[in-house]
């Protein structure tokens, strides 16, 4: 590039002269022997395309420095939220783990059972149309069919010996400690052998 | 014209160039050379310098959840506790609450000894103190420069925090992945269980692990000063997760079921029992209770012989619980109906010279084949199976299932045996129309039963309903094609005689459910004694029924091995009303409104 641009330097200094060359920007023939170079001032160059060429190479490296600056903030703030994130999953783990096994079955059998609530026996259904009662039609006995706390037989490691919600005397391998005059004193549902009571309405 | 002036600083020029490029082609060999060629060298000198990492992705291992997605087992992290003897044995530097090194008065760094730090982990992990001290004290002793002693495995997320939050330099941590199984036992006999390693060892854990196992990925990264990761330089081979594996079994049925087979075994002084409960639609396991059955969470705490399924495992040879199925022959390939009779004492010998006996002495009386049901005669079944040869009888009991497998590809499964009909000799003739010299297993006894109150249609039974890979995309299990056994009438026919026996049966006043038409068959199984014979007075009793009968839901099946406080299958039958009363409430199945048409018993 330099050279080419010296070359039009040159044939705009001497026309007459078909000469190129970069140290030569007027030359005159010195006998046959070879080229005589004359000493000449340099011709300025244009300050434009200096300014422009070193403002870009500023700007390019400046816009890179402040997009490794960004970057590297970016990783830095990525590593903080990270182990925010790391945190919140260990607060998170540790919450399943207190929580784990509360929601099953046996658990919250023992609970229903605890508070002297029964697992019933054979369904009675009450059609609407009409109000017959489908099933037995006398008042459910208040045996339990199982003893989900009494005689809880299925077991749960992740809940033993953890105090059941409705009676913090007793857990799952404890069995009751209820009141049982309490339970025998709890009178009965009424009859419904003739169905429910239902309002005469119209 | 061309003189040396003019040559001169052309060729310069060609020079520079030339110059120039050979510098170029030089940067981009050696650019293809560290990019390419040699690549993979300069990758694991910066890896053996520590400037670039690479950490295994693991991925978590599928949740196992009920036929409502609600979660059996699920995967979660424990935590490996591990200490540097050769630094803890040196204690730790005295830290005040910015971190800062607390100094003495003489300007030297206040140390905290070994034994009180032993103090502080033992307070978190609940171990003895003096165990802890002798964990470090030992490995010292033995070799002081040992870097690596484990302090306590598999500790909870929260102890780990409280251990990380003493901020010994010492300690280190490595995550498990771990199981765990929020309803404890609920179902534990069918999901088994993983060992501490996390490999699968028994149920479905294991028997479905290819949809359980999730695959590792890993990542690639290079590190800067203070840890963090250079932007742009991760690359990441993301692991996949396990599927999602749902089950047919229902969780709140099925505790239902183990507490009650467990208090019902109990009761009965019977070796074991099992519930097993079938969709009759669709042949899939609602239920599948057994004593005893191990909790997941803690394997060890169970027998080695109670911690995968029983029910699964056994057969036996059903007794009368097959007699419908002889029924169910004759009516298609001799032309009885329910209402044929026979002539039928309480011990008889036939002209081959074998000779069946009923379980109860009886005057001589014309049954029909519905009466033989009801009453569950021996004698009579004989004389109704013997109307058909016994090749074709071998087919049907082969159609229903005896000596097959059941098709739920359980491990260990039982041997099953159904001899071919040409080797049967004269007694076994007459012994296969009640049921003995083949064996079946529980699930199948239900499917013949699932068969009778569907239409004559067998479903094939299952396990599992499906596995939702992470992408979304849900495999259902291949099961075998739903398989018509016997005719629709025949169907019809057998399940109105197996009403009958609930409403004329012996059990029928133990069993009935007011309002709700029923069907089903009890079985008191002889048990081999391994000798060539049966026990004395032993068996394998069984009660299994659908309901309700006018349009068949649900079949149950309840057996018990070895009851001795009621040794024949009347033992079953507050068990059996107990588990199936509770089905037809779980799933809200209305009451019949109509009664049972009364069949003739004698004719």
């Amino acid at each position: 590039m330099s050279a080419s641009a010296l070359a039009t330097t040159a044939i705009e200094t001497a026309p007459d002269e078909v000469l190129l060359g970069s140290a030569a920007p007027s030359l005159r023939p010195v006998g046959r022997s070879g080229v005589g170079i004359a000493p000449q001032p340099r011709r300025r160059p244009r300050r434009a395309f200096g300014v422009i060429a070193v403002v870009g190479a500023l700007a390019i490296a400046g816009v890179q420095m402040g997009l490794s600056i960004v970057t590297t903030q970016g990783a830095f703030e990525v590593k903080d939220l990270t182990s925010q994130q790391r945190d919140a999953n260990y607060q998170k783990q540790i919450l399943e783990d207190e929580v784990a096994g509360l929601s099953s079955p046996q658990y919250l059998a023992a609970n229903a059972s605890a508070l002297g609530l029964v697992a019933g026996g054979e369904p009675s259904y009450i059609r609407l149309s009409d109000g017959k009662t489908l099933g037995p039609t006398k008042g459910a006995s208040d045996t339990s069919s199982v003893q989900a706390l009494s005689r809880a037989a299925v077991s749960n490691a992740l809940v033993a010996g953890v105090p059941l919600v409705t009676d913090p005397e007793a857990s799952l391998d404890s069995g009751a400690s209820l009141d049982k005059e309490l339970l025998a004193n709890t009178p009965t549902p009424p009859s419904i052998t003739d169905g429910l009571p239902t309002p005469d309405t119209h | 014209m061309t003189t040396r002036a003019t040559r001169s600083p052309r060729r310069r020029t060609v020079v520079a160039l030339a110059v120039v490029l050979v510098v170029l082609v030089a940067f981009v060999v050696r650019l293809v050379d560290i990019q390419i060629v040699n690549a993979s060298q300069h990758v694991a000198d910066a890896f053996s310098k520590g400037m670039q990492k690479t950490s295994e992705l693991e991925g978590a291992r599928g949740s196992i959840v009920d036929t409502n997605g609600k979660p059996l087992a699920t995967s979660m992290l424990r935590y490996n506790v591990a200490i540097d003897p050769m630094l803890a044995a040196k204690g730790m530097s005295l830290r005040d609450e910015n971190g800062a090194v607390v100094k003495n008065d003489a300007g030297e760094a206040e140390t905290v000894t070994w034994p009180e730090i032993a103090a502080r982990i033992a307070d978190v992990t609940g171990q003895d103190v003096d165990d802890v001290r002798a964990i470090v004290d030992d490995a010292y002793a033995k070799d002081p420069k040992n870097r690596y002693q484990v302090v306590k495995r598999l500790v909870s997320t929260a102890e780990f925090r409280k251990l990380a939050d003493l901020q010994i330099p010492f300690l280190s941590f490595e995550p498990v992945a771990s199981r765990s199984y929020p309803d404890g036992a609920v179902g534990g006999n069918i999901i088994g269980f993983v060992g501490s390693d996390g490999q699968p060892l028994e149920g479905v854990e294991k028997l479905q692990d290819s949809c359980l196992e999730p695959t590792s990925g890993s990542i690639k990264y290079q590190l800067g000063a203070n840890g963090v990761t250079i932007p742009g330089t991760a690359v990441e081979k993301p692991a996949v997760d396990g599927g999602t594996l749902k089950l047919t079994i229902d969780s709140d049925l099925q505790w239902y079921m183990q507490q009650l087979i467990a208090e019902e075994t109990q009761r009965y002084q019977a070796n074991w029992g099992g519930i097993l409960v079938m969709e009759v639609a669709t042949g899939k396991i609602r239920a599948l209770a057994e004593t005893d059955t191990v909790d997941p969470n803690d394997p060890g705490a169970s027998d080695s012989a109670d911690r995968g399924s029983r029910l699964l495992r056994f057969s036996f040879e059903p007794g009368s619980t097959f007699k419908p199925v002889t029924a169910a022959t004759a009516i298609e390939q001799a032309g009885v109906t329910p209402e044929t009779t026979v002539t039928v004492p309480d011990r008889m010998v036939f002209d081959n010279g074998a000779v069946v006996n009923d379980s109860e002495n009886h005057a001589t009386q014309n049954l029909t084949l519905n009466g033989g049901l009801v009453t569950s005669s021996n004698v009579a079944m004989s004389q109704f199976g013997a109307m058909v040869d016994p090749q074709t009888r071998y087919d049907y009991l082969k159609k229903f299932g005896a000596g097959q497998q059941d098709g739920l590809g359980w491990s260990g499964e039982p041997e099953r045996i159904l001899n071919p009909a040409d080797t049967w000799d004269n007694q076994t003739k007459y012994a296969t129309t009640f049921g003995q010299a083949f064996t079946v297993t529980a699930v199948q006894v239900a499917n013949a039963y699932q068969t009778f109150a569907n239409g004559g249609v067998r479903m094939p039974a299952s396990l599992v309903e499906s596995c939702t890979k992470p992408d979304g995309h849900v495999v259902t299990p291949k099961l075998a094609k739903p398989e018509r056994v016997i005719k629709e009438e025949t169907a019809k026919e057998v399940s109105l005689m197996l009403e009958n026996v609930f409403a004329q049966g012996t059990l029928a006043d133990d069993v009935a459910l007011p309002g709700y038409r029923m069907g089903g068959k009890t079985g008191t199984a002889q048990i081999s004694d391994g000798h060539g014979g049966y026990k004395k007075n032993l068996y394998f009793t069984s009660l299994v029924g659908f309901a309700p009968a006018e349009d068949p839901k649900y079949v149950v099946l309840t057996v018990f091995d070895e009851p001795k406080k009621q040794r024949m299958s009347s033992a079953n039958r507050s068990v059996f009303k107990k588990a199936m009363a509770q089905v037809l409430t779980h799933y809200r199945v209305m009451p019949s409104g109509s009664e049972t048409p009364l069949l003739p018993v004698t004719g």
